[in-house]
């Protein structure tokens, strides 16, 4: 159960009854199973950390939405081998120190079979590090660094590292690959000003003029991480004159960037806005109609995508449990806790050796699609959408449209990872 | 060439003048009360909250908040004076920094218990969507606002405090506590009002940014931080200091990025630094 | 009196000893937590209690600190001991060029200016990528053997070991500190904290006190810092924010300002209180807020000073 959810038992039991008869709907589980439930025994216990304080606290609360409707789900549906999964959820406030300590805290004194979670890159890194310490799998369901599948887990062969959403290649190559087709020749990057910044604008360059020698970089502004002002930015990029503007900006900031880029008047200038983190939930709630029309965002899930059965059950689900559409960290912590179960009636054991050798290699279908576990650095692979911002009667903020997809083998980079 | 200097530096204004409406009344309190208020950055945010409630909660305009907003933070500040701060005044001032700190701290879960963890935003209002062109470029009719608000609330506070008598009642209190104190002034009353009005002038300035920020919980711990430097290098507690130090971050972040963009982050702190080593009154204080 | 403490410093022997073999891999980890709180509280307390100087800046010393002896444990594959003293020399020498221009100011204007000096070693921790590595900080950092003469490489990666190591290298710490205060010179730096008028009047150069209080306080945060490293296995940029130097000034308060034990119990009881508050409720900034609010109007002595001037009185009373 989570402790540090604001979730109560009573709420916990009645949604288990709510889950059971969802899944039967989504055909996810037979009627019989659900009779024969009532998981039993020693729980399977995840320990999930992520951000649950200060001005990125609401992503915590998006994983914790994700994680509590599984585990209702898994315990209404049998549990993990038949036993009750159990989870705790801990705020990293995005300091390494303090993620390193959870960690240690959720193996050593709470007993975790796994731990899950983790929103920022820096943290990842951090805690990816000492797994081996505490010999149990990480799976990231965030913080998206390429370090973390490439360094520590291909290069370093640390086993013990999963990831189960997708990594900065969505941010940096996918973007481009979509941007080789816009009649735009002068690109200019608003960036945060951290290596995720960095990396996801160094990528988009690299890949881009790859596709397109023509293409120029005229100018870039990094914005250091809590800024709410972004006028000099804007400013400064615009007086290079460019047709293009890519930005990795993301969350609060996306929303205060956007809704100033309009008052300068940047889309009126502009060819194409490019946003690779613009079609997050939090940032199409944020800007509700204020979000211009046209420009290119993405997501790491996006809830009307793929339109399969189990998407559109899930969300379903999704929204009757909290009210609100999925975000893409819910989807990704959703989808951890199902994969760590299959993973684990796969291996007939919640032993880290069996289930790491169970996670390698396997395919999973989870609402965000059909998903797969590279075998040589654990990084889950799987289709996530690009579109352009419209205004759609049924929803009360913008939707994709001219929905695309570039294929992961397309944007995903591969081993060795050299160049 | 020239006009994109201008430009940036009429953003640099802009970005100078919220933070002076932000900051006054950190300076207010100071340069009256002698306490450096950490809570101003909570009452900030309460404002800004309160703001966007009413906007996006009770459905009122953009102005009703920002007019109503403010008055029920001064409520708060006026609370907080009376019952916490009131008890710390004759003691160390490591202590009175404590007593605010902790109030950053509670007012950080109070409005994430109320309000929820996840940042929110409001719509910009429609009187203050616009743009218009300045040397060639758009220039948001927002930021030209807040530019114009900015010397208006530095001409109104000047006014106040030298032109009526509790203006001048207050600025005696602040130059000799006992002494007014002796002819008859109320002061622990008159104190809490300038609490009050120092709290009411923050909440403005955090009412006033909804329609092109978010809010979030986390939002009070990043502008304290801002209105303490710009305190500083005005000269603690002296008004007209800290509007010249408002003017004078702005544009150092404005053309800081154009210039130098790797030492953007520390810039307000080596301003902050070398005010404090060379001239510790500040730009305009008088030395002690 | 005497016997009471002899039995007090026993128990707490014993206690101290005896935390790795209780085999829980966690309260091992998080008394090393404790220790190193309780070595940079009292660094801080030696500027603070004794000669009167808040600073809201000395994460910078402790992040220093831990950097250092990062990069040294990385790059130079030093072993254990010449890293972490390294670390420390390394805080001192920046203490002294930061506290050289800090010193020459007091009450408020030392506070900001140590919290605008902080936030600078942030800005830098920050944006230095190719050094710090930037907001992702020093990755996998070795927690190096402990080389000692006549026993060769003593291994560091049971965290038993490194516990016994932090223990001995923060007792010396504590043990420095407290020759320091209990000297002429720590009456002096009480005297400058009482009347520093009266102390430069009576021929004593107050400037130059200040800075060595100020110096040999960044060694022994330098010296926490530097044992974090290999502790935690990365140094990242939060390290040195201002929140961070929030911590030993919490923690002295709770203990107690104007006693040496203070900063020790107060890491204590600061690390207890946050983890018993995390296991109740996600709200423990507003509980902790509300204990710095009784603490500031009612409890100024901490929990060392309460003890002191009403428990003990009423035990002795009691007992006579």
């Amino acid at each position: 159960m989570g402790k540090h959810s604001r979730f109560n038992r009573r709420e916990f039991l009645g949604a288990m009854a709510a889950a059971g008869g969802g899944m039967l709907a989504a055909g996810l589980v037979r009627p019989g199973e659900i009779r024969a439930a009532k998981p039993s025994g020693k729980p399977v216990k995840i320990g999930h950390q992520c951000v649950l304080s200060g001005v990125l606290g609401g992503y915590g609360q998006f994983m914790q939405m994700g994680a509590t409707l599984a585990a209702e789900e898994i315990n209404a549906a049998g549990g993990i081998l038949g036993r009750p999964l159990e989870f705790e959820f801990r705020d990293s406030q995005v300091k390494p120190a303090v993620a390193v300590k959870n960690a240690r805290y959720f193996v050593d004194k709470y007993g975790a079979d796994f731990h899950a979670g983790i929103d920022s890159s820096g943290v990842a890194l951090a805690v990816g590090k000492i797994m081996p310490q505490l010999k149990k799998i990480l799976m990231v369901t965030h913080g998206a660094t390429e370090k973390y599948n490439e360094q520590l887990v291909y290069k370093e062969g640390n086993k013990y590292l999963f990831r189960i959403s997708v990594p900065v290649y969505q941010d940096g190559i996918a973007s481009a690959m979509i941007a080789k087709d816009f009649p735009v020749k002068r690109w200019a990057n608003i960036g945060p000003k951290y290596e995720y910044g960095y990396t996801s604008w160094q990528m988009f360059k690299d890949t881009l003029k790859k596709f397109r020698p023509d293409v120029e970089f005229v100018e870039e502004s990094w914005a250091p991480f809590g800024t709410t002002d972004f006028g000099p930015h804007i400013s400064k990029v615009m007086a290079a004159n460019p047709e293009g503007i890519f930005t990795t900006e993301w969350a609060g900031e996306a929303v205060a960037l956007v809704k100033q880029a309009k008052l300068f008047g940047v889309f009126g200038k502009i060819k194409e806005w490019v946003n690779p983190m613009g079609g997050a939930m939090d940032v199409l709630e944020g800007l509700g109609k204020d979000y211009p029309e046209g420009l290119w965002v993405s997501s790491r899930y996006w809830f009307l995508y793929p339109p399969t059965n189990i998407n559109e059950s899930f969300v379903q689900r999704f929204h009757k449990r909290w009210g609100r559409y999925p975000h893409y960290s819910s989807e990704t912590s959703y989808s951890a806790y199902w994969a760590l179960k299959q993973a684990s009636e796969l291996a007939g054991s919640t032993e880290t050796e069996k289930v790491i050798k169970a996670l390698e290699g396997m395919t999973m279908i989870s609402p965000a699609g059909r998903r797969w576990f590279r075998k040589e650095d654990h990084q889950a692979v799987y289709e996530v959408p690009w579109g352009r911002t419209k205004a759609d009667p049924k929803y009360p903020f913008r939707i994709l449209g001219d929905l695309r997809a570039v294929p992961a083998e397309l944007y995903y980079r591969h081993p060795p990872f050299d160049a | 060439m020239f006009e994109q200097l201008l430009f940036q530096g009429l953003v640099g204004l802009s970005l100078a003048m919220y933070l002076w409406l932000v900051s006054a009344g950190l300076t207010l309190i100071f340069g009256v009360l002698g306490v450096l208020n950490f809570a101003h950055g909570s009452l900030y945010m309460l404002g800004a909250y309160f703001g966007y409630s009413a906007v996006r909660v009770l459905g009122v305009s953009f102005w009703v908040g920002l007019a109503v907003a403010p008055l029920l933070v001064a409520l708060v500040g006026g609370f907080i004076e009376r019952f916490f701060i009131r008890r710390v005044y004759h003691i160390d001032v490591a202590y009175q920094l404590l007593l605010t700190f902790a109030f950053i701290l509670i007012f950080a879960d109070l409005v994430k218990w109320y309000w929820g963890p996840i940042y929110q935003s409001a719509p910009v209002p429609a009187g203050l969507s616009g743009a218009l062109p300045i040397l060639g470029r758009p220039f948001p009719v927002y930021n030209l606002f807040v530019m114009a608000l900015g010397p208006l609330a530095a001409l109104g506070l000047w006014l106040l405090l030298e032109k009526t008598w509790w203006g001048r009642t207050v600025r005696a209190a602040a130059g000799d506590r006992e002494m007014a104190g002796a002819i008859g002034v109320n002061v622990p009353q008159l104190f809490t009002g300038v609490f009050m009005f120092g709290s009411w002038l923050g909440a403005v300035g955090g009412a006033l940014g909804i329609p092109i920020r978010t809010v979030s919980p986390g939002m009070a711990e990043d502008y304290i931080i801002q209105a303490f430097a710009v305190a500083v290098i005005g000269g603690l507690g002296n008004l007209k200091g800290a509007f010249i130090g408002s003017v004078l971050i702005g544009l150092v972040n404005a053309y800081g990025h154009l210039y130098a963009p790797v030492f953007e982050l520390a810039f307000m702190y080596i301003l902050m630094a070398a005010i404090l080593i060379l001239r510790p009154q500040g730009i305009f204080g008088t030395s002690q | 009196m005497r016997a009471l403490q002899w039995i007090l410093g026993l128990g707490l022997a014993i206690v101290l000893l005896g935390v790795p073999l209780t085999g829980e891999r966690f309260y091992v980890y998080l008394a090393i937590q404790i220790l190193v709180l309780s070595l940079f509280a009292t660094g801080f307390n030696l500027l603070f209690g004794y000669t009167g100087l808040l600073s809201f800046g000395h994460a910078a010393f402790y992040a220093s600190g831990a950097y250092a002896t990062g990069l040294l444990l990385m790059h130079a594959r030093l072993s254990l001991l010449p890293s972490v003293l390294g670390g420390a020399l390394f805080a001192a020498a920046l203490g002294l060029v930061v506290g050289f221009f800090c010193v020459r100011r007091t009450r408020i204007y030392f506070s900001m200016l140590t919290l605008a000096f902080g936030m600078m070693v942030y800005a830098l921790a920050f944006d230095w990528r190719s050094v710090t590595g930037g907001d992702d900080g020093l990755i996998g950092i070795p927690r190096s053997p402990l080389w000692l003469p006549g026993l060769g490489a003593l291994q560091m990666t049971a965290l038993s070991a490194y516990y016994y190591f932090v223990l001995v290298m923060t007792a010396a710490g504590v043990w420095l500190v407290r020759r320091v205060v209990y000297s002429p010179f720590g009456l002096v730096l009480q005297g400058i904290r009482e009347n520093e008028n009266r102390a430069s009047f009576a021929g004593i150069p107050v400037r130059r006190y200040r800075l060595a209080a100020f110096v040999t306080s960044c060694l022994i945060s330098g010296l926490a810092g530097a044992m974090v490293a290999p502790l935690e296995n990365t140094v990242a940029p939060t390290a040195a924010h201002w929140t961070k130097s929030a911590e030993p000034v919490l923690a002295t308060l709770l203990g107690g300002i104007h006693s040496f034990a203070g900063p020790l119990v107060g890491a204590l009881l600061f690390y207890l209180l946050q983890e018993l508050i995390e296991q109740v409720t996600e709200y423990w900034l507003l509980w902790f807020g509300v204990v710095l609010l009784a603490l500031v109007l009612g409890f100024r002595g901490g929990v060392v000073g309460y003890f002191q001037h009403h428990v003990l009185p009423a035990l002795r009373r009691r007992l006579s």
